[in-house]
């Protein structure tokens, strides 16, 4: 008993490291959300100074604004397509850049520096390159070429290709890690066993990669659910909605046409669906997890 | 392993020490600004207790007032560096007054201006357009009636009218400017064109300069705000003179009005398709710089817009700017006697209601109303000022617009927007998707119906 008391009045003191980053989050997530859900039952204009509560009347639009489901349509469209061409993509750099190849680090560098970038600046390179950048370019081939983002048919196409220019980075770190920490052995058991490397990979490496997939497929897709910078500095959601994801759906119906109330309701509708998709997501993936 | 483990617990100490500071110096700052508050608004009284007494009192109220600084944030972000000249200039006059002045480009200006005013935070004086975001902020309790101020008289009483918010002033005009086509002279001499009058002879010379291998009309599209620009005044301009539709925006608000009923809808969305028809490769991904280039190079034959890319034309292309452009209005109509100059309020200034530095900030405006501040503006803006008697020679091209200054024949079709509804962007959205042929007309003017009643029961 004296020696538990005695650890405890030990450990307590690591407690107190807790506090700032509870703080942080009590402050910069909590509060706001709580605060944000409140408003979600008024009808509050984001200027006045007075609430009126009208009860779920915002939720009850919500689920019949069809402008809502095309735009948390077009967000899953971005958002999966975005899942599996990053995760792809950087698993294949990942295991390039694993092997021996001469300057890796300077072709690791090269492929993570577009990350680095912020992201509003991406959308103002990008903007220019395919406005002014490529045409230019594809017109000394004889080309004709217009930028993708000013046709709604492909600017849904011309945002992702940016994003997967820029979000490669950090998913194929993880994936390069990941591959590091499979022992050699079981590889070599496994060719000496007559497997090629593709039946090596399959059954090896990828199982045992499981978890690093696992983290990078949650990251892509909750980070591509709630793309936001992007799509507002490069389209703004045009031409003709076909890039209005549903943060910039409730951006502009908060603060564009004031209906804040109702522009918090839509966050939390999608806030539960983020939730869902998460956890959803998440179990399946765990359950292909092997262990060493 | 230790010294790792060490170094990270320093750094927390430290971010939270640093956080710590960050909150206390906040609160210092409010605790200050507070004190100071407090003290300025006895001196604004006793200043305001001599301005009474003696009628004008224009001058400093004496060097040994407490100095104030005001915050002015403005939307005219094109032309910070003219802004901060006036503001230098108007400083020069009264030492014991400081501005510190916020630019914002207009597309974020209400978000920020809102958040800003919602979350708190005075900003003693800023821009606002008259109308719709007037009467929203004056709704909310934020703006000084300005009715009556001396400096007012200097504006044109048809234009405080214009203005007004339930017949009293809580905003003071500041500039003006006509919106209308750019043209390139060279290219209309080499195909032998005339200045288009009607909306017909706009479209045939349009044709023509196609035919010829140039652009008829640079569009910046990209850029929402270019294309809603256009937008939003051709509908009103076609609703109202030409279909006589004089309160259909009055019964739009209502909801006794839908955009099927007026036939002036259609109108635009056709010359919308002819628009983009005869503009430049790749609309709606080429923005307003993107467009201008396209004029200043000498690429395209006309171009949409206000007075703001003047300065950037004579940067491009001295030439051109000198002598090769003109300036005429766009025909909205085939009715030569309906298609006057567009002429629009463009920034307006208002002063916080619950301001601590009031008496400045009136001396602000009033510094900005003067014909000083009102040439100052003409110089540095390449805009018009409202106030009486200023300068409006900006550019060589505005000479085409004389006779319209001269003989009166000016209109403002934003006047007729007599509605909160924010239509403009959302019609510029849908109209994209008939250009793509996604939508017809008639689809998409369902679809603004139904946005319409959808948002505003």
């Amino acid at each position: 008993m004296q020696a538990l008391r005695k650890t405890f009045k030990r450990e307590m003191w690591y407690v107190l490291f807790l506090v700032p980053g509870l703080f942080l989050f009590t402050f910069a997530v909590i509060v706001p959300l709580v605060t944000g859900a409140r408003y979600s039952f008024t009808s509050w204009d984001g200027i006045s100074s007075k609430l009126t509560y009208i009860g779920w009347d915002n939720y009850v639009n919500a689920v019949q604004d069809s402008d809502l489901w095309t735009a948390l349509g077009n967000t899953f469209k971005y958002a999966i397509i975005m899942t599996v061409l990053v995760n792809v993509l950087s698993l294949l750099f990942a295991l390039l850049l694993d092997s021996y190849l001469p300057a890796r680090n300077l072709f690791r560098t090269m492929f993570f520096l577009p990350s680095i970038i912020s992201v509003v600046l991406t959308g103002y390179i990008w903007s220019y390159n395919y406005s002014q950048g490529f045409p230019k370019l594809f017109a000394a081939f004889g080309m004709d070429v217009t930028s993708p983002l000013g046709n709604p048919h492909y600017a849904l196409f011309g945002l992702i290709v940016v994003a997967v220019w820029q979000g490669i980075g950090p998913p194929m770190i993880i994936y390069i890690a990941g591959l590091q920490g499979i022992p050699g052995e079981l590889l070599e058991s496994a060719k000496i066993d007559g497997a090629g490397a593709f039946r090596a990979f399959r059954n090896v490496t990828l199982p045992l990669l499981a978890p690093s997939i696992t983290i990078n497929m949650l990251l892509t897709l909750t980070g591509s659910l709630k793309v936001f910078d992007l799509v507002y500095v490069t389209t703004n959601g045009g031409p003709s909605f076909s890039t209005e994801v549903i943060t910039t759906f409730v951006y502009k119906t908060a603060f564009s046409s004031f209906k804040a109330g109702y522009g918090m309701a839509m966050s939390m509708i999608f806030f539960v669906v983020l939730v869902v998709v998460t956890v959803v997501q998440v179990s399946i993936f765990r359950k292909r997890e092997v262990d060493l | 392993m230790k010294k790792k483990l060490g170094l990270g617990l320093t750094v927390l100490l430290l971010t939270a020490v640093l956080s710590a500071c960050g909150s206390n110096g906040g609160n210092d700052g409010a605790n200050n600004g507070g004190n100071n508050g407090g003290t300025d608004t006895t001196a604004a009284g006793t200043n305001d207790g001599a301005a009474s007494g003696t009628s004008n009192a224009a001058e400093p109220a004496g060097d040994d007032a407490e100095p104030v600084t005001i915050s002015f944030m403005h939307f005219k972000s094109d032309v910070t560096d003219g802004i901060a000249k006036i503001v230098e200039q108007f400083e020069a006059e009264n030492p014991n007054i400081k501005v510190d002045v916020q630019p914002v480009k207009y597309d974020d200006y209400y978000t920020l201006l809102k958040t800003k005013m919602a979350g708190g935070d005075i900003i003693d004086v800023f821009t606002l357009n008259a109308g719709g975001q007037t009467k929203l902020f004056h709704d909310g309790g934020y703006l000084e009636d300005l009715t009556g101020k001396d400096f007012m008289s200097n504006f044109d009483a048809n234009v405080l009218q214009e203005q007004a918010t339930d017949g009293k002033n809580y905003i003071m005009p500041l500039n003006a400017g006509p919106i209308a086509v750019f043209y390139n002279k060279k290219i209309f001499a080499d195909l032998g064109l005339q200045i288009p009058r009607t909306y017909d002879a706009l479209m045939a010379a349009a044709q023509k300069i196609k035919d010829a291998g140039k652009t008829p009309f640079a569009l910046g599209w990209k850029d929402n705000w270019t294309l809603g620009m256009w937008l939003s005044r051709d509908l009103p301009s076609n609703a109202v003179l030409v279909d006589k539709q004089t309160d259909f925006f009055d019964k739009l608000e209502k909801g006794e009005a839908k955009f099927a009923d007026d036939p002036s809808t259609k109108t635009m969305i056709a010359h919308a398709q002819d628009l983009f028809k005869f503009g430049n490769k790749d609309q709606l991904g080429v923005d307003y710089n993107g467009a201008v280039d396209l004029f200043a190079k000498g690429e395209a034959a006309m171009m949409y817009m206000g007075t703001w890319p003047l300065a950037d034309i004579q940067k491009k292309n001295p030439d051109l700017y000198n002598s090769e452009m003109g300036y005429f209005p766009y025909p909205f109509s085939n009715d030569e006697s309906l298609n006057k100059l567009e002429f629009n309020p463009d920034a307006s200034l208002a002063v916080n209601s619950k301001s601590e530095h009031k008496e400045a900030a009136l001396k602000f405006l009033a510094f900005m109303a003067s014909k000083e501040g009102g040439d100052a503006w003409v110089k540095n803006t390449n805009t018009l000022s409202y106030v009486k008697g200023t300068s409006t020679d900006i550019a060589p091209a505005l000479k085409d617009l004389q006779p319209y200054f001269d003989n009166g024949q000016l209109y403002n079709s934003q006047a007729y927007l007599t509605t909160t509804i924010d239509w403009t962007t959302q019609f510029s959205q849908n109209v994209q998707k008939v250009f793509f042929k996604t939508a017809t007309p008639d689809q998409i003017i369902k679809d603004m119906d139904d946005w319409v009643s959808k948002n505003h029961k």
